[in-house]
């Protein structure tokens, strides 16, 4: 018999679990593009307790929320925008399951208060899709099986992504450097290493 | 090791259900199509794009936050609890205590083989720090944490003990009943361990302790709970969904029927989540009281509080050796700790030693006992990786001591039986001297041995190499388990079960074994998996139980559709069954190649519409013993100046039987290795003993993981394949806990091979080491 | 979770010296250690003041004299790739290299990082200590593995967690202070306090005072800078012991000048003025370097469980310096 070749490439295939995400808020996303360049109004004061109108430019869409001064980004993205590939492992900068891109570049998105977000530019893992397609980095997340519980995965893909995004031509040794600040406790390193290798490699042959 | 036993659904002993039936079982996979290849795994996708759900990702419409109040002593009695201020708090919907409960549930902790001791979900005596106290729900989580923050405890605060080695001592105070023993030593005695001493050549002597090690999965332990009428339904981050199920049921009253707990995602377990936790029943409590769904997830401190963890263990091993080689005689005695309630603080601590080399006479006495520090849970093969630092190292001393290559030494010494179950059962296959041979011709262990005597003076980094051997108590996986296929009118399978997908891939290789037997692709195949309200029953995935248990189901399944779909052919072509067979979803006659249909052209399954099959786990192989066997080589460089250590390259080769799928094979070795190193190298728990009793270290960087710059790049996996036909019916044998257990003791005869230094106490880091290498410096 | 406060963002340095002259504000530059103390409740504050729109304060750029200035919200991760510092000074890009991980290089701040808190494990978690007010310190005789060798005054042994200010020392770097009043200028070395001076506090800004600058002195010839950091994972960890090591070297390989200070085993970055005259007039020969890794050592003070550092210290010095050249 034929070895049966299967390649699993799910790209623009809808295959979703059923949802469990519901009434995630009501959030105005109107506006598609960047922050504006220029920002000088005058220092106000938000009281505790208090929320107040802040927006965020997350994944080249506009959002105008109201937020507490205290609240993570990664709070407001995960339980307010309900964009939940940004995962909650520490919430105190140790672990990178939170990693989101800022003007592209990989942060803890637990450490970083949600108004102190206005106006720069947000990427979540959702940001690297188009619809239901990938990004290169994920399919070569799949193609290496760089994870196995997947928890910390959207973080390391994020890391890596800030990787390319800075240095699409990485030497082998900016590799594991790039995704040091990602725990994985199911021990993913090494595939997660080729996958990154091998996104970038793809990269560079386009 | 077992999952505790406490659940509703387990009867130890009950012979448990089988399909086939045994003069039907389908004949072993020769050549394969898809198992053992390396496809990527069937929920891929989801992983990578953010779509899988997990439960802490769930958010459901009027959800409200929950939030645990923890004692913030060992040990203290909690007076009053003032809940006043934290209700009247804006946003905050219910604060409940032991008190504020018309009924505060039974807690049982219990131990393989141990005592039981009742507890109560809110009891006011906290015997270590972390207990539950009270608990709130708020609209968001930071109104939560100020709630929290507004209620009043008080505490009567007791003298506690925290130091498992001071457990004992006349005035340290007492846990439970009188004494801090968890129940008398257990002894274990084959032959007679003088006569051994005797007869050896060599007899060496060494003591070796373990830190207490911190599960720490990436998702943090939680659940979101929802009550319709008299309906819970809670998804849970969990590894397992129906003993979470049998837990809450019990601790709220209920029939199990009313209790749903989904669990289809995960972000990791390791031991830590195979039970319900206090806070599933907590959440559930709050739920009910508020009438809206509460999201309980616990802070990554709590995580290292109250959710287990791997105990501190102390060991002492004499072993004798002859100048060939066999042992002679091994005499082990260990303690250790498993929190303040019985959590097996030295379960399987000396199984290594009893079971693992050929040995005749052996003495082995672990002494398990209570201090005032949260409770362990069973953690990646509980008492394995402590009782293998002892043993490995002491194997490897004992090769050095006779001049003898630490490789052979153990070929010297394999069992093709089981020295201490009763009975002495023979293995049904055995890959031991397989693993340590091809592990070490891989390795190029012989050529990585020879390194020029100590290096010179100026030479910064010392290489060494070094290799240890396990095995793993139970390799057969235990049922019940059931699968069920469907096989819907086009040929497409829903494949339905129980058990999780912890992230060793079970969903893929459940996939693999169904696409194998249908002879159809894995893409036609959706599997419905770890949900109590529409899944088969399968136990908790722990002791690297899932693919010898819940794979021989998934083919039985697969075997008892294929034969209706072959009779209904039969009918159709007008062929005799047995001569046809299943290939790229067509069923063609063997004999007659004309004569081919279609699954989605059979016109009884037209008919019927859908056909099920059933398939169920058998019971383990009768007068044997199901055993994976696993050898790992290292080379390490130690830095003669600072001590740091640098892990270069590692080989893991394991016998497990069967490889069912490639790619999540290697990555559960590499993952054991990397846990490994962990567990050998960079983690540790700080209690403070002396003062506090509390726990210093309860974060990431504090307790500290390996990171990407701690695991070698070149990590080999090596599988040793042997299929077991013996062991069930589709060859494998457990993976997942045999890959971690000899990862530390490798390391520590690498730097021992590198250096001169027996590192005998974990984590083998710059702050030993530095230390150790200057005191060697004064020896020399 | 966070506890509540107010917020506000100024949008000049006056207006943040303003507002931080309020009861019990502090200054958000990075975040990154900031949060973490308010999550572990370190500290209270009523009032964040953020940096966030002084982009002044931000970007690296040449003196007249052919030094650099340093905009104290520069990110971590900028000064450790900037070529300039790569290439003139040294110590400081590695130093910056080495700090906890990359994300956190990428928020983190230059200037914050000089006014982190200790990581000391019991002035992080729930213990009552001298530093917080209380009335003891638990690491005296408590889990000292990760404590100070120097500098206690047998008052608190916590370590300073900064990378780069030993190297910023080692460089002669001085800091730029705004206040109430005038800016002032101050050299690196003397922004930081010691637990006899004040147990409570970690530098000399007053409540209101903001860093502004780094400013780095232009690299004389022959300077070769090292940073080193031993520590027990490879990643996000702070140093266990490590050196900055600024040495300028004659044309026969002579140390003139030695600047040697000390991560890890102080809680301030510790100065150490033996080692440097050990160097100072010698070429570094194997005796010359076992001297001074010797003299480095002399008057540690270990306590119960961070003996392990004393040989540390000296053998990373041994292999740093050997390193040179």
């Amino acid at each position: 018999m034929a070895d049966e070749h299967e390649t699993n490439d799910r790209k623009g295939v809808t295959r979703r679990q059923f949802m469990t995400r519901v009434g995630v808020g009501a959030v105005a996303a109107t506006v598609v593009g960047g922050p504006p360049a220029g920002r000088a109004e005058a220092a106000q004061v938000m009281r505790p307790g208090e929320m107040a109108k802040i927006t965020l430019w997350i994944n080249t869409r506009r959002h105008r929320l109201l937020v507490a001064p205290r609240w993570s980004l990664l709070y407001v993205i995960r339980e307010r925008l309900g964009l939940t590939a940004t995962k909650v492992g520490c919430e105190r900068g140790e672990c990178g399951a939170c990693t989101v891109l800022v003007d592209d570049r990989p942060i803890y998105a637990c450490m970083l208060l949600a108004v102190e977000a206005e106006n720069k530019k947000i990427t979540t893992l959702e940001g690297l899709m188009q619809g239901e397609q990938i990004g290169p980095v994920q399919d070569a997340f799949i193609q290496h099986d760089a994870f196995q519980c997947g928890y910390c995965t959207c973080g390391q893909i994020m890391a890596a992504e800030g990787l390319l995004r800075k240095n699409p031509r990485p030497a082998d040794e900016a590799i594991p450097l790039a995704v040091s600040g990602n725990l994985c406790r199911c021990g993913a390193y090494p595939q997660i290493f080729k996958a990154v290798r091998a996104a970038a490699d793809k990269r560079g042959d386009q | 090791m077992k999952p505790p036993r406490e659940n509703i659904y387990f009867v130890d002993g009950l012979p448990v259900p089988e399909t086939p039936q045994p003069g039907e079982k389908p004949a072993p996979w020769r050549q394969t199509r898809v198992i053992g290849k390396a496809r990527p795994r069937v929920d891929a996708y989801e992983r990578v794009s953010g779509t899988a759900v997990y439960p802490s990702d769930v958010i459901l419409p009027k959800m409200l936050y929950g939030a645990i109040l923890r004692c913030p002593h060992p040990h203290a009695k909690v007076r009053r609890v003032d809940l006043t201020a934290a209700t009247r708090l804006p946003g905050v919907h219910a604060a409940i205590s032991g008190d504020s409960l018309k009924v505060n549930p039974e807690w049982e902790y219990r131990t393989f083989g141990g005592p039981t001791v009742k507890s109560l979900l809110f009891d006011p005596h906290c015997r270590h720090e972390g207990e539950v106290v009270a608990a709130v729900a708020a609209e968001t989580p930071y109104l939560a944490r100020d709630a929290l923050a507004g209620i009043q405890v008080d505490y009567d605060v007791l003298p506690f003990v925290t130091d498992e080695q001071q457990a004992l001592a006349p005035d340290a105070p007492v846990i439970h009943g009188d004494s801090n023993r968890v129940g008398p030593p257990q002894v274990y005695q084959r032959g007679d361990v003088a006569k051994g001493f005797g007869e050896a050549d060599v007899v060496l002597t060494e003591t070796y302790h373990t830190a207490c090690e911190l599960h720490t999965p990436m998702e943090l332990h939680g659940c979101v709970a929802e009550w319709d009428g008299d309906r819970l339904t809670i998804w849970e981050s969990t590894q397992g969904v129906f003993a979470v199920q049998s837990g809450v049921a019990k601790a709220l009253g209920l029939p199990l029927s009313k209790v749903r707990i989904i669990g289809r995602y995960m972000g990791g377990g390791f031991g830590s989540k195979l039970v319900a936790g206090k806070y599933t029943v907590i959440a559930a409590i709050l739920a009910r009281q508020i009438g809206r769904p509460v999201k309980l997830v616990l802070s990554r401190e709590e995580t290292y509080l109250a959710v287990g963890n791997r105990p501190p263990n102390h060991m002492a091993l004499k072993a004798g050796v002859k100048k060939d080689g066999r042992l002679t005689a091994l005499d082990f005695t260990g303690t250790g700790s498993g929190g303040a309630y019985p959590a097996g603080g030295t379960s399987l601590l000396d199984w290594q030693v009893r079971d693992l080399y050929t040995c005749p006479n052996v003495r082995c006495e672990t002494t398990d006992v209570y201090i005032h520090a949260g409770p362990a849970r069973p953690f990646r093969a509980p008492g394995h990786p402590q009782g293998s630092w002892a043993l490995e190292q002491m194997m490897d001393a004992l090769a050095h001591a006779i001049k003898m290559d630490p490789v052979q030494l153990r070929l010297k010494n394999i069992p093709a039986f089981s020295q201490a179950r009763d009975g002495q059962p023979p293995y049904t296959t055995t890959g031991f001297a397989a693993c340590l041979q091809e592990g070490a011709k891989a390795f190029d262990w012989q050529q990585a041995r020879l390194k020029p005597a100590r290096g010179k003076a100026d030479e910064v980094w010392l290489r060494g190499v070094g290799m240890a051997g396990a095995s793993w108590f139970l390799g057969a996986g235990f049922g019940p388990a059931t699968v069920v296929l469907r096989v819907f009118a086009d040929g497409s399978v829903n494949l339905n079960m129980g058990a999780a997908d912890i992230g060793t891939g079970t969903k893929t290789v459940m996939a693999m074994v169904v696409a194998e037997e249908l002879g159809i692709k894995s893409d036609m195949i959706q599997i419905e998996h770890a949900d109590t309200g529409s899944t088969q029953f399968s136990g908790p995935s722990g002791g690297s139980k899932t693919v010898p248990t819940d794979a021989p189901a998934a083919r039985a399944a697969a075997v008892a559709v294929k034969r209706q779909l072959l009779a209904m052919a039969a009918v159709q072509l007008e062929e005799k069954a047995k001569r046809l067979t299943i290939r790229d979803g067509r069923i063609h006659s063997t004999g007659a190649s004309d004569k081919a249909v279609g699954i989605a052209e059979l016109k009884e399954l037209k008919r019927q519409g859908v056909i099920v099959g059933v398939g169920q786990k058998g019971p383990r192989p009768e007068g044997k013993v199901v055993v994976p066997f696993a050898a790992q080589f290292c080379e390490v460089a130690v830095n003669r100046h600072t001590g740091e250590l640098k892990i270069v390259r590692f080989l893991g080769a394991n016998d497990s039987g069967r490889v069912m799928s490639r790619l999540t094979y290697d990555n559960q070795v590499y993952g054991g290795i990397t846990m490994g190193i962990g567990f050998g190298t960079t983690e540790k728990r700080y209690l403070d003993h002396g003062q506090t009793g509390k726990l210093v270290n309860r974060n990431w960087h504090d307790y500290k993981l390996p990171t990407a710059l701690d695991v070698p790049v070149d990590m080999t996996s090596l599988p040793i394949e042997m299929p077991d036909d013996q062991a069930n019916i589709v060859g494998a044998k457990g993976l997942g806990e045999p890959v971690t257990i000899p990862t530390a003791a490798a390391i520590a005869n690498a730097v021992f091979h590198a250096t001169g230094i027996r590192v005998t106490t974990t984590p083998i880091n710059p702050v030993q080491l530095s230390r150790l290498l200057a005191q060697h410096r004064k020896k020399e | 979770m966070l506890p509540d406060f107010a917020y506000t963002r100024p949008t000049s340095i006056k207006e943040a010296v303003k507002a931080l002259s309020a009861a019990n504000a502090r200054v958000h530059a990075g975040g990154t250690d900031l949060l973490g103390c308010l999550r572990d409740e370190i500290f209270s504050v009523d009032i964040l003041v953020s940096l966030g729109r002084l982009d002044s304060l931000r970007g690296i750029r040449q003196t007249a004299d052919g030094g650099l200035r340093i905009g104290a919200l520069t990110t971590i991760a900028d000064v450790a790739e900037n070529l300039l510092i790569q290439k003139h000074y040294t110590a400081l890009a590695q130093a910056a290299g080495e700090v906890a991980s990359p994300q956190l290089r990428n928020q983190g701040t230059i200037g914050g990082n000089l006014c982190q808190k200790p990581r000391c494990w019991y002035y992080r978690g729930e213990f009552h200590c001298l530093r917080k007010g209380g009335d003891m310190c638990y690491a005296a005789d408590g889990q000292s593995q990760f404590h100070c060798l120097f500098g206690s005054g047998d008052i608190c042994y916590i370590v300073h967690p900064s990378d780069t200010a030993p190297a910023l020392i080692a460089l002669g770097a001085k800091v730029r202070i705004a206040g109430k009043r005038r800016q002032k200028t101050v050299p690196v070395e003397k922004f930081f306090v010691l637990p006899e001076d004040d147990v409570q506090t970690e530098t000399i800004l007053a409540a209101e005072e903001i860093v502004t600058e780094i400013i780095l002195p232009p690299p004389p010839a022959n300077l070769k800078s090292r940073y080193r950091k031993v520590r027990a994972r490879r990643s996000w960890d702070f140093a266990l012991s490590g050196a900055a090591l600024a040495l300028q070297f004659d044309d026969s390989d002579v140390v003139r000048r030695a600047r040697v200070v000390l991560s890890g085993v102080a809680p301030i970055p510790w100065r150490a003025p033996a080692v440097e005259t050990v160097l100072t007039g010698q070429a570094l020969t194997p005796a010359v370097i076992a001297r001074a890794a010797n003299a480095a050592v002399e008057n540690a003070e270990p306590l119960a469980q961070n003996e392990y550092k004393v040989p540390l210290l000296r053998g990373m010095l041994k292999e740093e310096l050997g390193a040179f050249g």
